[in-house]
């Protein structure tokens, strides 16, 4: 048992290191208490160190501590997004006007980004429901704090309160799903319940409920219609990096644990007939019915809202529940095809999304807002950023040759490949709304003059390159793909599953 | 066969050189306004003489339309290969270009209007470096979807054109500027999307085999060779796409006269009707036309357009026959009433430019008239006159630019005897408007004949109700010179020059273009005659196939 | 003579309805954290009910990491409801309202 113990931890050194980083840099915010620079270095140098640790684990097929955490390539690939976005945020941070105030002390700041961080790696594996439920707690509570950080900032707090108050009610009715599949199945572990399932002499009613309980856990994490009310209120009053990291991350995080609970529990490995990448689900559960529903409602009802909103944070969250719906239509379809689809999407979902609140926040340094209306006549006096800011939004529209329309030609042609044309069409119609409120961004920087000229914005070359960083895949991965659509379809296989 | 420079295929270079050109304009400073203009003007030019290179090397004789070999310059290169997967197929998509008699027309045309644009473009004065960047950027897109021979990059393109012309629009265009700009790119991209469904879906609808060494056979090539060592695959290639023998059994586009296949047609339909425009999906068209800067509406009626009809004859065509058939009247009968409906409503315009966009409209019904009849002088008519309708109402578009800029208003009450104070001014435009309205000796004379010609063989009725558009189209246009021209010159009016050496420069081609040809029109249709030829017939025996699988 | 665990699960049941009720209906953020604190007491009565029926260790592992957890949850909580307190003077969800739509 030790031994075994031992020998598993040997699979978690990624998470080991988190978790030092996390002790460490509370430990020097203590002794470094003048400066934040000790902390964020030490913070930096644990994510690099992590990532390198995620690297080294590409080819692993394993299921560690009991099967509490599946060690495969499909909580790989979503831990190299987490831990990628995570360096990415510690950059974005060092440089936000709105977090290095003289009078705050961002010491915590860093070491909770640690172990927000954590969470979501755990998130990734989880495969046990204890271990799902701690995972998104983790980051739940971790990312609680993060958003109301700049406590002054009266819309900060009660952004978090908000947010608290909706995660502790999502969570308290996943829980209660979580009890009642306990008390169905006798167990926790998803593939023991997916075992008790194939026996075939549960309540399909009891279960249906407790799935749909189970289901507001993770639509709250990745913030689909109706568990999205926190999305719009967190998104604007939290500070941005903040943001970005809960729109990407977060997502990532509840989206690998979503699909991995539904393909494990719910598969019925006993029919062969399919053809090779697709599974089908125990008769009674037939959840995907739910989820495409979900769907509709998340990518619809995000596009529409989001073209009555004034503040570019809040738009970019609007935006950020649609492509979550988006990516939810892979979901719907069962089979590998559409995971790899959903994989896809999230390489692509990272630079632009990450690449737009980056440039949001680079503007907000210098003018202070982020209202759309404060953008007018922006193109004149900062034509790099706006340019980029541009084909980020390009990108996040789906037109081609940027990267989103890689993304929502494999989620398309997944959907389109299985019958599902219906759903395409509305997800293709969805890209057409979504154009109409990206548009009026650009209207304002380059049709509109400013209503008070003011002077060129300029930007330090650290800055330049961090937006070039983004930028470059953007455009590069829309007009070369191979990379990216390899590394999806190597990272499907999920333990436990055929 | 095919003409290469440094190594380089003519084909790629007359599509990229306008992004190398955008390249150099954006590392310009832009206070250097003129080298600007002359680096826009210079790579445009580059691309008219690869265009009368092409011209010159243009062998008459291939057909094209449905096979590779058939092809001109094609050049081709793997661009993204993807190993198969337990759970999926190899993924396979060319960088092919090629042309054949249909859109070599429209690579003439493109090279054309393009350069005559960038003239056009010189009194330009505000983000001259933005604008013109943004006009190379989108001369590549237009040029690129009329070489592409792969579904993917067709769409590639075809998106490309997009976000460019919304800026020109947008940003440089008259006082409704944004509502324009923001329409056209929502009617585009809503096309564009159903567009980008079907073509998903004919993907998974075609396969065929590729041997290791790269090369693509069709199924029935490959079941010759016997299959040794060849790997399935999906693919985008169009000429794969036009075979129904790639296609998959049971897939959701087999077969012939399915109801998935209709509404794969009616996807496509949409996406390219929208840009041709057909009424009822052209509201988008006057709008564009009349808020964007003059260059810009000559590309937008002199290029953009023709992408619509381009499309429905390289892609809906060829792969959709049955469907085509199927719904042959109900496209002419939109072709008729954009014919009629734009002549009625140009004739109730005061504004100049508006007048001409609406005569657009009702010029490209024509053409789609001439599609739908699906015979050789019906689609020879349609493409001539893209070609002519393309030339000509750049040339109404320069001239409406031509008094603006004097006068800063386009109401055409407004004008009145100025045959004599712009004696010049007065010929080109007479030039012009008898070429739209269909004179003989004339090019438009010549396509439009072919196109209603060919359109009453198989739809007498409609065609005869169509004719009252050139009664329609001969009553506005002569009103149009009458109020400009003829009556007493207006007291603010007496100071106007006329039209000086750069702009001369811009109309002077096209009129002897419009001149030449409806002389002498055998250059242009020599060029076209087997496509078409080889294309009608792949529809008669689509047809007949139809007919016997329904006994 | 034992209780059947189908009361258990009523009792719990009704308390998470009452719970959930409570976040939804109640102004007080205070209020609201107890009715949080509610649900997932109930959720932990499930839990035991169901692990001592069926003699399985999980349930009451899981009922010890909930108890932790939610106590961590609403340190957090109470912490924010104070820092907000600090910038508005009040606890009142129906005012703390700068951010909609």
């Amino acid at each position: 048992m030790a031994e075994q113990i031992l020998q598993d931890l040997q699979l978690f050194y990624p998470e080991l290191a988190l978790t030092a980083t996390f002790l460490v840099a509370i430990l020097a915010d203590l002794i470094f208490r003048r400066t934040s620079v000790v902390v964020s270095g030490i913070v930096m140098i644990g994510f690099v160190v992590t990532a390198v640790l995620v690297l080294g684990q590409s080819d692993l097929h394993a299921s560690i501590f009991s099967n509490m955490i599946a060690v495969d390539p499909f909580a790989h690939f979503f831990k190299l997004v987490i831990i990628i976005s995570a360096i990415l945020i510690v950059v974005f941070s060092l440089g936000s006007a709105e977090l290095n105030s003289p009078n705050r002390k961002l010491g915590e700041y860093y070491a909770l980004l640690a172990a927000l961080t954590l969470g979501m790696m755990l998130m990734a594996g989880a495969s046990n429901l204890l271990m799902m439920y701690l995972a998104i707690e983790l980051s739940s509570i971790s990312s609680y704090i993060l958003s109301g950080y700049t406590k002054e900032a009266p819309d900060s707090s009660e952004a978090s309160l908000k947010y608290v108050i909706y995660g502790a009610l999502s969570s308290g009715l996943m829980l209660y799903g979580i009890s009642i599949i306990y008390g169905l199945t006798g167990s926790l572990d998803i593939y023991t319940i997916n075992q008790v399932l194939a026996e075939g002499d549960i309540s399909g009613v009891a279960l249906l409920i407790a799935g749909v309980l189970t289901l507001a856990g993770f639509g709250y994490k990745i913030s689909a219609v109706p568990f999205h009310f926190w999305t719009p209120d967190v998104y604007e009053g939290a500070p941005i990096t903040i943001t970005a990291f809960l729109s990407v991350a977060s997502k990532a995080g509840g989206f690998a644990l979503m699909i991995r609970f539904f393909k494990v529990t719910f598969i019925d490995s006993s029919v062969v007939t399919l053809p090779e990448g697709a599974w089908a689900t125990f008769e009674g559960f037939e959840w995907y019915h739910i989820i495409a529903a979900m769907s509709v409602l998340t990518m619809t009802l995000g596009n529409l809202v989001a073209i009555w909103q004034n503040n570019l944070k809040r738009l970019l969250a609007y935006s950020s529940i649609a492509h979550a719906g988006y990516m939810l239509m892979g979901v719907v379809v069962l089979n590998n095809q559409g995971l790899a689809a959903i994989l896809i999407y999230f390489v692509v979902y990272l630079f632009m999304n990450l690449g737009a609140f980056y440039v949001v926040m680079l503007v907000a340094n210098k003018t202070g807002s982020e209202d759309i209306e404060d953008y007018k006549g922006l193109g004149a006096r900062a034509p790099f950023i706006t340019v980029a800011l541009a084909v980020f939004f390009i990108s996040l529209t789906g037109l081609p040759p940027t990267a989103g329309f890689i993304g929502k030609l494999y989620l398309f042609a997944a959907l389109l490949n299985s019958g599902w044309v219906w759903l395409a069409v509305v997800g293709a119609l969805n890209s057409v709304i979504s154009l109409y409120y990206y548009v009026r961004v650009f209207r304002n920087m380059y049709l509109r003059p400013a209503d008070q000229p003011g002077p060129p914005l300029v930007f330090g070359k650290l800055q330049t390159a961090i937006v070039l960083v983004l930028l470059i895949p953007t455009i590069l991965l829309g007009l070369y793909f191979t990379p990216l659509v390899q590394l999806a379809q190597a990272s499907v296989k999920i333990f436990g599953t055929p | 066969m095919g003409v290469t420079i440094l190594g380089i295929g003519v084909l790629t270079w007359i599509t990229f050189l306008p992004v190398l050109g955008m390249v150099l304009v954006l590392l310009l400073p832009k206070e250097r306004r003129d080298a600007i203009r002359w680096m826009a003007l210079f790579f445009t030019g580059l691309q008219v003489v690869l265009a009368i290179i092409i011209f010159t090397k243009f062998d008459h004789g291939m057909a094209g339309i449905n096979t590779e070999a058939g092809m001109q310059f094609v050049e081709k290169v793997p661009w993204i290969d993807v190993k198969s997967v337990a759970w999926f197929g190899r993924i396979h998509i060319e960088y092919l270009l090629g042309i054949d008699g249909l859109s070599v027309v429209m690579v003439l045309l493109t090279a054309l209007i393009s350069f005559v644009a960038v003239i056009s473009s010189w009194t330009i004065d505000k983000a001259v470096k933005g604008y013109f960047a943004l006009f190379l950027l989108l001369d590549t897109g237009m040029m690129g979807v009329f070489v592409a021979l792969d579904f993917f990059l067709f769409y590639m393109f075809w998106e490309v054109v997009l976000l460019p012309m919304y800026f020109l629009i947008g940003v440089w265009g008259g006082p409704r500027r944004e509502y324009a700009a923001i329409k056209f790119f929502l009617y585009t991209l809503f096309g564009s999307v159903l567009m980008l469904l079907a073509m998903i879906a004919l993907y998974f609808s075609v396969t065929v085999y590729i041997d290791p060494a790269g090369v693509i056979h069709s199924v029935a090539d490959a079941t010759k060779m016997g299959m040794q060592g060849l790997e399935k695959i999906y693919t985008f290639n169009m000429m794969a796409m036009m075979d129904p023998g790639n296609y998959v059994p049971d897939s959701l586009l087999a077969g012939t006269n399915t109801s998935w296949r209709y509404i794969a047609y009616i996807a496509l339909f949409v996406g390219f009707a929208i840009k041709v425009p057909l009424v009822p999906f052209h509201t988008w068209l006057p709008d564009a036309h009349v808020e964007a800067p003059t260059a810009i509406s000559v590309i937008l009626a002199g290029v953009l357009l023709k992408m619509g009809a381009y499309g429905m004859l390289r892609i809906s065509f060829p792969m959709f026959p049955d469907a085509m058939i199927h719904y042959s009247w109900h496209l002419a009968l939109l072709g008729v009433i954009s014919m009629v409906y734009g002549a009625l409503v140009a004739m109730a315009q005061t504004d100049f430019k508006k007048l001409i966009a609406y005569s657009s409209v009702s010029h490209m019904g024509v053409v789609v008239l001439g599609m739908a009849s699906m015979n050789t002088p019906g689609m020879t008519g349609a493409v001539f006159q893209m070609f002519n309708h393309g030339i000509i109402t750049a040339m109404l578009f320069l001239i409406v630019g031509v008094i603006y800029d004097r006068t800063h208003t386009r109401g055409l009450n407004e004008f009145g005897g100025l045959m004599n104070q712009m004696p010049k001014y007065a010929a080109v435009m007479t030039v012009a408007f008898f070429a739209a309205l269909g004179l003989p000796g004339l090019s438009g004379f010549i396509s439009e004949a072919f196109s209603l010609l060919g359109a009453f063989q198989t739809f007498r009725t409609l065609t005869i109700i169509s004719v009252i558009t050139i009664v329609l189209t001969a009553g506005y246009m002569l009103w149009v010179l009458q109020r400009v021209f003829l009556g007493s010159l207006p007291e603010k009016w007496k100071g106007l020059t006329d039209i000086n050496g750069r702009e001369m420069a811009m109309l002077a081609p096209l009129a002897a273009i419009v001149i030449f040809l409806g002389i002498y029109p055998s250059p242009v249709l020599d060029l076209m005659n087997s496509s078409m030829n080889f294309l009608a017939e792949l529809l008669q025996h689509a047809g007949s196939a139809t007919l016997m699988g329904l006994q | 003579m034992s209780i059947p665990l189908h009361y258990y699960l009523g009792l719990s049941a009704v308390l998470f309805a009452i719970g959930v009720a409570g976040v939804l209906t109640r102004r007080n953020a205070i209020v609201v954290f107890m009715c949080i604190e509610l649900m997932l007491n109930s959720v932990n009565l499930t839990l035991i009910a169901f692990a001592s029926f069926m003699g399985d260790i999980s349930g009451h592992v899981l009922v010890f990491f909930v108890m932790a957890v939610a106590a961590a949850e609403a340190t957090v909580g109470l912490a924010i409801v104070i820092a907000l307190f600090r910038n508005r003077q009040t606890v009142n969800i129906d005012e703390i309202n700068i951010l909609k739509w």
